[in-house]
């Protein structure tokens, strides 16, 4: 059934039971919002329905109906990064389609199965969702393009190549002859091309790149955006989980008897490492009566963990022996010959992800079908997770992906998937699984914890002329179980030192995995977000010891590489550098390479008597090489700083008894709109060969932007996260 | 899992904030189906004699007195880490005179000063349930932690022979049954006096019956203020009815206060499971007692609410109060009780000292568990969120908004109880006598 | 029993009444706009109007409410036309959305005290926790509707 018949059908906002398929699962429908203005719609439900395929379909991705209205999937995850308003800007621009026909909804996992993975990877993680999509749906676009010309072709039986489209028309020059796709699109499904038609080089773009609005807007204004969160199946029911507070622990006993009769109170279901309580009518009911349960856990060695031991472990890790990540010149050589060195440890703490809406799933389990409705970042591999949960075939999964409250990373590991079915396996009824706030903090798989430790030679000119950075951290492929080839380094454990941009004759990045209890995992700008603040905090030591102002630091070791320099001027220019500021203020400078793109940014900090820091404004140059829809990137960049600032001012994860001790957000405290700085942002694609991303690149400068203003401002140097953990009183 | 082992999560609940409940949910214990375990309730023994997650009655819990750290003792049967060598003259002798079976003085923490008013039939009670109830422990006592040089004993004997009046609670005539009930409960078991009247020059409990006005006027214990139970019309219970009192004693909630601070131990451990009868009892006596200051009822003024609503009200504070505090205290100040608290006219934030207010913008509050389940709503800390002049400028606005009147907090008072009850720091305050 | 009046329609719910207006507008009522952030009235993801006051309605129990009049974002206007919905349109404010319903709530009662805000009325009124950052964005669209609901 398709989702537009639905809208038609429907015009309650809520979501509507409109009968079972003939494979007994539901079908949920719901009104569309109002449309905006300006562009392409997407449905309040952004899924796919999965009962049949959409009439008038091109192929999998496309379908047009005679009234010219377009359907194009998105393959990937709408997290509010923008990508399922950028990726069909791409297969428009090559689809040559009126972008205001253009309605929006998810592929379906399910048929990505069944067609033998059509629509190709559809995870959003690693700043992905555009870049790595953009062949594919280039490619795509193209194709229908041409079968839509070769059928108006065919229709005037006239040579292709006399045909052009545009604007959703297929036009005859020689003879003045239209046809709107509408009226190709039955004839154009049925042709095959002979050969699959070149892609548009991005000189070739004339839709894009063009700042657009996110076409989930609307429904994020008016309350209708279905989230998982806000999935709702008729009959089912509701459960609060609580799992071992301390990660890999086990549910060693919890007496239920206290909630037997309870009201409302369906069963409590006990999982090797959690205890859930599942209610019949509302969330809260499971959550209260799971307040009531004491279960004891089976710890082991973990419960005597805490932060003090894990950073003196990290710390001491420094000396051991590391795999080389990059190595350039004789750094001991170097070395032994300087007249001048610098040593500095730099360390910063797990952080758990916070998205906004707390982890949560709603499954429909039945014999030869499970239904999932979950916002997940990475929809193929929920699929293959339930798949293994349930027992059934991936091709009797169905997973609807919802829009995701917030993801940053935390969102594609799918344990709540697979707790939500085991809740479903143990009630036999419909279930959504909804975490506390508190659960979500402490089950959250971690920022990892990282210490680096750099050692500088400089020159007479106090330039640096051998540099070596040590780093050791957790390995998040060992979190998420893929084996690592032992002996390589892993990319995040160096990402943000390795790939720095100076030129310094002799350097040597070096790390060493130290794995805990605690599992980590992709968290904004992996490796980045935290040995950014590292390399180009020692950096500012270097420079000002030599009274080297930092920026012209940086362009000396910069020298020669012309994008790099391009952002770090637009960054220094556009944020004042260098302009006289009050006492107690100070300015500072941080530049990073971060999927593929460049981002500097400059930060202007002030720093009160009393020690509060205020971060008045921060200045943003953002490289992404490409662009597609220039205000999703700029949104991008935006919250990139908010997320980073709340990192580095107040972020930190403490393990106590081997457990989180943060829970909810009077304790893990995030910037609210009072502390948040004016962000100036400045886009400037460079081209080249690769596309940048653009949801993570922005995130990792800020920390060390705003310390090394702080430095500037007060001679305090920050060589550990958070800011709030050091005391700034009268230092301004 | 035991009745005893239940009432140990209670205590793991008081001492720590850990989500979860007591796993008990018994109806109200009236009648007292075993009168010594009731006792042992009214008593709130537990709170002292455990630590979280530990045996019921095992001691081990640090309080802080004047020469040094002290720990709760093993009070479970154990023969020889406990009490099981204890006859019920040496249980008597430990219990009302504070002397331990090997005849060392027991350092008034225990308030045998208050359970020297216990009846004889009582201590026997108890000491029945001390004996077969509770699972023996075998678990030693922690030395206290007082230098050598102090640690004289023999001062406690002289100490007790001036601060202990002997004897067992003697009815009072022209009084009822009721009231000497509630004077019985609150002087004795209960040991009401031992946080809410002030120590004197020696830690002593500055009155033990209503015969002073110092009883029960109020004192400030473990960062937390114990409000004056007397007939205060601001600052006391003389803004509560019976049922009021009743209801805060049962549930932790009543028509525009709820409980916190330490008193949680005593809702979470205690109160609740006493009697409808007893507790009226309590409330009788406690009405009885009278105001220490002659203070004007207080009024409720919505200049305050007006204000904040048009976004117009200028004191310091006020700003924060609109920003923060409003969701579950009101633009009107009356919060959501019974659910949450009012600020307007709360005793407790008319009183002058605002070290519980300033303590509960800092730390929040732990959750009140009655019965095994616990509140709905909770406190968060702002402790991360807010500096030492917000927390002064917000905690004196409320003082003084909605026909409130105290006096002002500053900084300094706000920076002090943010160091003594820093959770991270070493030496953040802990249990004190009680 | 208690009665509350959601966008104009009584509604009458039989639930314990210590429980949070939030959850019987999701769960009960069946209204999923409003959204669950913390549960502990830090995040204003849940901001709801009652009586036309703003509210964060995960720490307002339903047994306080009985006869209220409750206002969602659903209910905010017939097709996202309230001023300050076409204010967050036209700066693209939300990212995820997921806070969204709480901020423009929040953002609707503010400016009925506050028709001329100033950047500090909104740094102190305007609490709600964004965490994906639109700060920027929805600072601009909070003085825009104030501005379109003078004209
Ligand atoms: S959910 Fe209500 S304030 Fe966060
Ligand atoms: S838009 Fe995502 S939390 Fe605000």
């Amino acid at each position: 059934m398709h989702g537009t018949r639905v809208t038609s059908r429907l015009t309650r906002r809520n979501f509507i039971l409109t009968g079972a398929t003939a494979a007994g699962g539901l079908m949920i429908g719901i009104g569309a919002g109002p449309r905006s203005a300006h562009a392409a719609t997407v449905m309040a439900q952004p899924w796919n329905d999965d009962h049949a395929y959409a009439p008038n379909e091109i192929d999998s991705w496309i379908a047009i109906d005679p009234d010219d209205s377009i359907l194009i999937r998105y393959q990937r995850s709408e997290m509010g990064q923008g990508s399922m308003t950028a990726v069909p800007m791409m297969m428009a621009e090559e689809l040559q389609c009126d972008w205001s026909k253009v309605r929006i909804e998810y592929a379906s996992p399910n048929r990505n199965i069944r067609e033998n993975k059509v629509y190709g990877g559809m995870f959003s993680n690693g700043s992905r969702s555009v870049r790595a999509s953009q062949k594919l749906v280039q490619q795509v676009g193209a194709s229908a393009r041409e079968r839509l010309i070769a059928a108006a072709a065919a229709r005037w039986n006239v040579p292709a190549s006399e045909c052009s489209a545009a604007m959703s028309v297929v036009g005859h020059k020689p003879s003045g002859r239209t046809l709107r796709y509408g009226e190709l699109a039955a004839d154009a499904a049925k042709i095959k091309l002979a050969k699959e038609p070149a892609i548009k080089t991005p000189a070739q773009f004339t839709f894009i790149p063009r700042a657009m609005p996110r076409i989930d807007v609307v429904h994020k204004t008016d309350g209708s955006a279905k989230f998982g969160m806000d999935a709702q199946v008729p009959g089912m029911v509701f459960a609060a989980i609580m799992a071992c507070p301390v990660p890999g622990g086990k549910l060693k006993s919890v007496d239920d008897s206290v909630l037997n009769g309870a009201p409302g109170v369906l069963k409590v279901v006990k999982l090797p490492n959690a205890v859930a309580v599942v209610a019949t009518d509302t969330y809260w009911r499971a959550k209260r009566a799971l307040s009531r349960l004491q279960p004891q856990w089976d710890v082991g060695a973990a419960g005597t963990v805490d932060s003090e031991q894990l950073s003196s472990a990290f710390r001491a890790a420094l000396s051991e022996p590391m795999l080389t990540a990059r190595n350039q010149g004789d750094v001991d050589k170097a070395f032994a010959g300087a007249t001048k060195t610098f040593e500095a440890v730099y360390e910063t703490p797990y952080l758990s992800h916070s998205p906004m809406e707390p982890m949560n799933a709603t499954v429909n389990l039945q014999p030869d079908r499970l239904d999932v409705w979950v916002g997940t970042q990475a929809a193929d591999e929920a699929l293959e997770a339930a798949a293994k949960a349930s027992g059934l075939k991936d091709e009797q999964v169905y997973i609807h992906n919802g829009f995701v409250g917030g993801g940053f990373g935390r969102r594609d590991a799918n344990d709540e998937v697979r707790q939500a079915i085991a809740i479903a396996k143990a009630v036999g009824r419909p279930v959504k699984l909804v975490w506390t706030r508190e659960e979500d903090t402490r089950q959250d798989k971690f920022r990892p914890h990282a210490v680096v430790g750099f050692k500088a030679a400089v020159g007479a000119d106090g330039v640096p002329v051998a540099w070596s950075m040590r780093a050791v951290t957790s390995s998040i492929f060992a979190s998420v179980g893929r084996k690592f080839p032992a002996g390589k380094v892993e990319p995040q454990t160096v990402a943000g030192l390795a790939d720095n941009g100076y030129k310094v004759p002799n350097m040597r990045v070096e790390s060493l995995v130290k794995n805990t209890h605690l599992p980590v995992w992709f968290w904004r700008a992996p490796g980045a977000n935290q040995h950014v603040f590292a390399i180009e905090s020692f950096l500012d030591e270097m420079a000002t010891a030599a009274n080297i102002d930092p920026y012209q630091m940086r362009r000396k070791l910069l020298a020669g590489r012309p994008d790099w320099l391009k952002v770090l001027d637009t960054a220094a220019e556009k944020g004042d550098w260098g302009k006289p500021l009050p006492a107690g203020s100070g300015r500072g400078i941080a530049i990073c390479t971060d999927t593929d793109s460049l981002c500097a940014q400059v930060a202007e900090v002030t720093v009160t008597p009393s020690g509060e820091v205020k971060v008045n404004r921060v200045t943003v140059a953002l490289d992404t090489r490409y662009m597609v829809n220039p205000q999703t990137i700029a949104e991008q960049a935006e919250g990139s700083v908010i997320f980073g600032l709340s990192a580095a001012l107040y972020g930190k994860i403490t393990i106590k008894d081997g457990a989180a001790v943060q829970s909810n957000f009077d304790t893990y405290r995030m910037v609210r709109l009072a502390e948040a700085p004016k962000i100036d942002v400045h886009l400037m694609p460079s081209g080249g060969k690769v596309w940048g991303g653009a949801g993570e690149p922005a995130t990792p400068p800020i920390a060390a932007a705003v310390a090394n203003a702080i430095f500037a401002a007060t001679g305090k140097r920050i060589r550990s996260l958070p800011i709030s953990d050091h005391n700034l009183a009268g230092s301004a | 899992m035991t009745t005893i082992s239940r009432m140990a999560f209670c205590g793991l609940l008081v001492l720590f904030a850990v989500a979860g409940g007591n796993a008990r949910a018994d109806e109200n214990t009236s009648p007292p189906g075993n009168p010594g375990e009731y006792l042992a309730r009214a008593g709130n023994c537990v709170s002292c004699h455990s630590i979280p997650g530990g045996k019921a009655f095992a001691g081990g819990l640090q309080m802080g007195s004047p020469l040094g750290n002290i720990y709760s003792t093993n009070i479970t049967p154990d023969p020889e880490t406990g009490i099981g060598g204890y006859s019920l003259a040496d249980f008597d002798r430990a219990l009302r005179q504070g002397i331990a079976k090997d005849g060392h003085r027991l350092y008034p923490a225990m308030p045998y000063p208050s359970y020297a008013k216990l009846t004889d039939a009582d201590v026997a009670a108890l000491y029945e349930f001390f004996m077969k109830q509770v699972p023996p422990v075998h678990q030693a006592n922690r030395p206290n932690e007082i230098p050598s040089y102090l640690d004289f004993r023999w001062p406690l004997a002289i100490w007790s022979a001036l601060f202990t009046d002997s004897g067992s609670y003697v009815a009072k005539s022209g009084h009822d049954a009721e009231w000497n009930r509630g004077a019985y409960l609150v002087q004795g078991l209960g040991h009401c006096g031992a946080c809410h009247t002030p120590r004197g020059f020696a830690f002593q409990e500055e009155a033990l019956d209503e015969s002073s006005a110092d009883y029960l006027s109020g004192a400030l214990l473990d960062a937390w203020y114990a409000p004056v139970l007397r007939g205060d019309q601001r600052t006391g219970l003389g803004s509560w009815s019976k049922d009021d009192i009743v209801s805060f004693l049962k549930s932790g909630h009543n028509k525009g206060s709820a409980v916190f601070g330490s008193m949680i131990d005593v809702v979470n451990n205690s109160t609740p499971y006493m009697s409808d009868a007893d507790l009226s009892a309590i409330a009788v006596y406690l009405k009885s007692l009278p105001a220490t200051s002659s203070q004007p009822a207080y009024a409720y003024n919505d200049a305050t609410t007006t204000a904040l609503r048009g976004g117009h009200a200028a004191q310091p504070g006020a700003a924060l109060y609109a920003g923060v505090c409003w969701a579950c205290h009101g633009y009107d100040g009356k919060g959501f009780a019974p659910y949450t608290p009012a600020l307007a006219g709360n005793p407790v934030v008319l009183d002058k000292d605002p070290s519980s207010l300033i303590n509960l913008v800092l730390n929040g509050s732990n959750p009140v568990v009655v019965k095994g389940t616990p509140d709905s709503y909770r406190m968060p800390q702002f402790r991360l969120q807010l500096a030492d002049q917000q927390i002064a400028d917000v905690v004196t606005f409320i003082r003084n908004g909605w026909g409130n009147q105290a006096p002002a907090v500053t900084a300094a008072q706000v920076a002090e109880l943010r160091k003594t009850t820093d959770p991270n720091s070493d030496q953040v305050i802990i249990l004190k006598m009680r | 029993m208690i009665t509350i009046e959601v966008n104009g329609t009584p509604k009458h719910v039989d639930v314990e009444p210590d429980t949070p207006l939030l959850w019987v507008l999701r769960d009960v009522v069946g209204l999923t706009g409003t959204k669950f952030g913390c549960g502990i009235a830090q995040c204003g993801a849940c901001t709801v109007h009652v009586d036309g006051k703003p509210m964060r309605s995960c720490s307002v129990p339903i047994g306080a409410l009985d006869g209220a009049k409750v206002t969602t974002i659903e209910g905010l206007s017939s097709d996202n036309n309230h001023p300050v919905q076409r204010a967050w349109i036209a700066e693209d404010v939300p990212q995820c959305g997921y806070c969204q319903s709480g901020q423009i709530m929040a953002t609707v009662a503010f400016l009925k005290d506050y028709p001329n805000p100033t950047d500090a009325d909104i740094d102190t009124n305007i609490t709600n926790i964004c965490r994906c950052g639109t700060y920027e964005r929805l600072r601009r669209a909070i003085h825009r509707a104030a501005d379109m609901m003078k004209a």
